[in-house]
């Protein structure tokens, strides 16, 4: 089985990588997990992860004449398949992105859950993709009008090709914030389920600094439960994998911009 | 936003951009700081914003290359690594215009937080500010009144359809469009100029 989500947000910084990597792991005790990091533009799930120096990358599988396999870019982390991006400008702009969609479909064939962490912008193909191509979408929001304003406007491009709303993370909230309010009325307008609500803590950031997973550096943080809370409130749907395989193979995606 | 130039006290490469925040509260700075990530330059691109101090104590912040001001201005600006900050001062006075601008003004603990991560510096500088000023904070009424007004987000929800839509055709990724996202194209085409108009942000590529 195998269902794809895109972690989304729309605004930079709201904590699309740290959510991308908490849920991985969370979901990693009962699934098969492969997070890819699909913000090509502006990569940095490999420090998020320790992967700095990763040789094979997301950047050489999305070039025209590629002679890396899609294994080559797929590293054992933290319990997960991690799919790291280079971070150099050239390599981005030498990327095709329409071929995200292959290394997604292999990928695909042979895992339970991917996790598509998301670019922050909407403007151009490369970044919408991971949105085209997921089954549903995760939205990190930050509880301020901004972020939640910059969601919506990521939801309604993810409605428009169909891709629907698995939940909404809200993340960074201060301890003097009530987000079940904010939460209950914001459940009018995005799809799914609140998922979590996961507090500031400087752990994160910590974790950050160490190149781990805020699961692997700090499990017992309360941002670590709540994420785990996040992931067991996700429903996983099953798909089949040659199934899903075959249909992003099938998704009309031009060779280019 | 106009702020009057000032007097150039230092300018210097600093790691943290807590370190100069903390040296401005220490001696109460009024005037501004221009921040300039390094890293940026590097990528041939340029990252500058400006925080503007009342007595050390942050008032407005800008990100003068997307000229975007307030929380979201100063977000533009936070990145990590090594950063130019040049401490200039400014008569109070001379000031004072420019910070009337609300759009523009952030929480005294805001650049701490947002461009430091330093929730203790936050919390100092919050101490150390002016009563009035110390309530300001992330407001939650504003959300809560931003999301009881149902009009004004279905009018954001529905002028992001549009644009998706015809980004779509721009892409051509016409094809995966869903089926109903098709339906409501032939509805409301006329409202596609207006689409055009909004700003989501800049792109990353
Ligand atoms: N719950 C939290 N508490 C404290 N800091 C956090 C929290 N979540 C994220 N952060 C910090 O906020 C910053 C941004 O987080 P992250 O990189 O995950 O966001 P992002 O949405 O992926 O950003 P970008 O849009 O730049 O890709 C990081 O420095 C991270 O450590
Ligand atoms: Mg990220």
């Amino acid at each position: 089985m195998v269902e794809a989500f895109a972690v989304a947000s729309g605004k930079g910084g709201t904590g699309k990588t740290t959510s991308t990597l908490a849920l991985g792991m969370a979901l990693a005790e009962d699934y098969d997990v492969t997070v890819i990091d699909a913000d090509t533009g502006m990569a940095n799930l490999l420090f998020h992860a320790g992967l700095d120096d990763a040789d094979v990358t997301l950047h050489d599988l999305l070039v025209d004449e590629r002679d890396a396999a899609v294994s080559d870019a797929v590293y054992e982390r933290f319990g997960l398949s991690v799919v790291p991006c280079g971070t150099s400008l050239a390599a981005f702009e030498a990327a095709d992105p329409g071929r995200l969609r292959d290394v997604v479909a292999e990928l695909a064939a042979d895992t339970d859950v991917l996790l598509l962490d998301s670019p922050a912008a909407l403007g151009s193909k490369s970044a919408v993709l991971p949105v085209v191509l997921a089954d549903r979408i995760v939205v990190v929001l930050q509880p301020t009008v901004p972020s939640l304003s910059d969601g919506l406007k990521v939801q309604e491009y993810a409605h428009s090709y169909g891709t629907d709303t698995a939940g909404v993370v809200f993340n960074r909230v201060r301890p003097d914030e009530n987000v079940d309010r904010i939460a209950e009325q914001a459940g009018r307008y995005f799809g799914g389920q609140t998922l979590a609500s996961v507090p500031e803590s400087d752990a994160v950031r910590a974790a950050r600094r160490e190149g781990k997973p805020l699961l692997a550096h700090a499990p017992d943080d309360p941002a670590a439960d709540a994420f785990r809370e996040a992931a067991a409130r996700l429903d996983v749907r099953d798909g089949d994998g040659r199934e899903v395989a075959e249909r992003f193979k099938s998704a009309v995606v031009p060779e280019r911009i | 936003m106009r702020i009057p130039r000032g007097e150039l006290r230092r300018s210097r490469v600093v790691d943290d951009a807590a370190a100069v925040l903390r040296t401005v509260l220490d001696e109460e700075l009024t005037g501004y700081v221009v921040f300039e990530p390094q890293d940026a330059l590097l990528l041939g691109e340029t990252t500058r914003g400006v925080v503007t101090f009342e007595d050390g104590i942050p008032v407005l912040a800008y990100d003068t290359e997307r000229e975007v001001g307030g929380r979201d201005g100063l977000e533009g600006f936070a990145v990590t690594g090594p950063t130019r900050a040049a401490v200039h001062a400014v008569d109070a006075d001379a000031l004072a215009d420019a910070h009337e601008v609300e759009a523009f003004r952030v929480p005294p603990g805001e650049p701490a937080r947002v461009l430091a991560g330093d929730e203790r510096l936050a919390a100092k500088t919050t101490d150390a500010a002016p009563a009035a000023r110390r309530e300001e904070g992330r407001d939650q009424s504003a959300v809560e009144s931003f999301l009881a007004d149902a009009d004004a987000i279905e009018e954001i929800r529905s002028e992001a359809r549009e644009e998706a839509r015809a980004r779509a055709s721009e892409w051509g990724l016409d094809d995966v469009l869903a089926d109903d996202a098709d339906d409501a194209d032939d509805a409301d085409d006329a409202d596609d100029a207006d689409a055009a108009a909004i700003d989501v942000g800049p792109d990353s590529r």
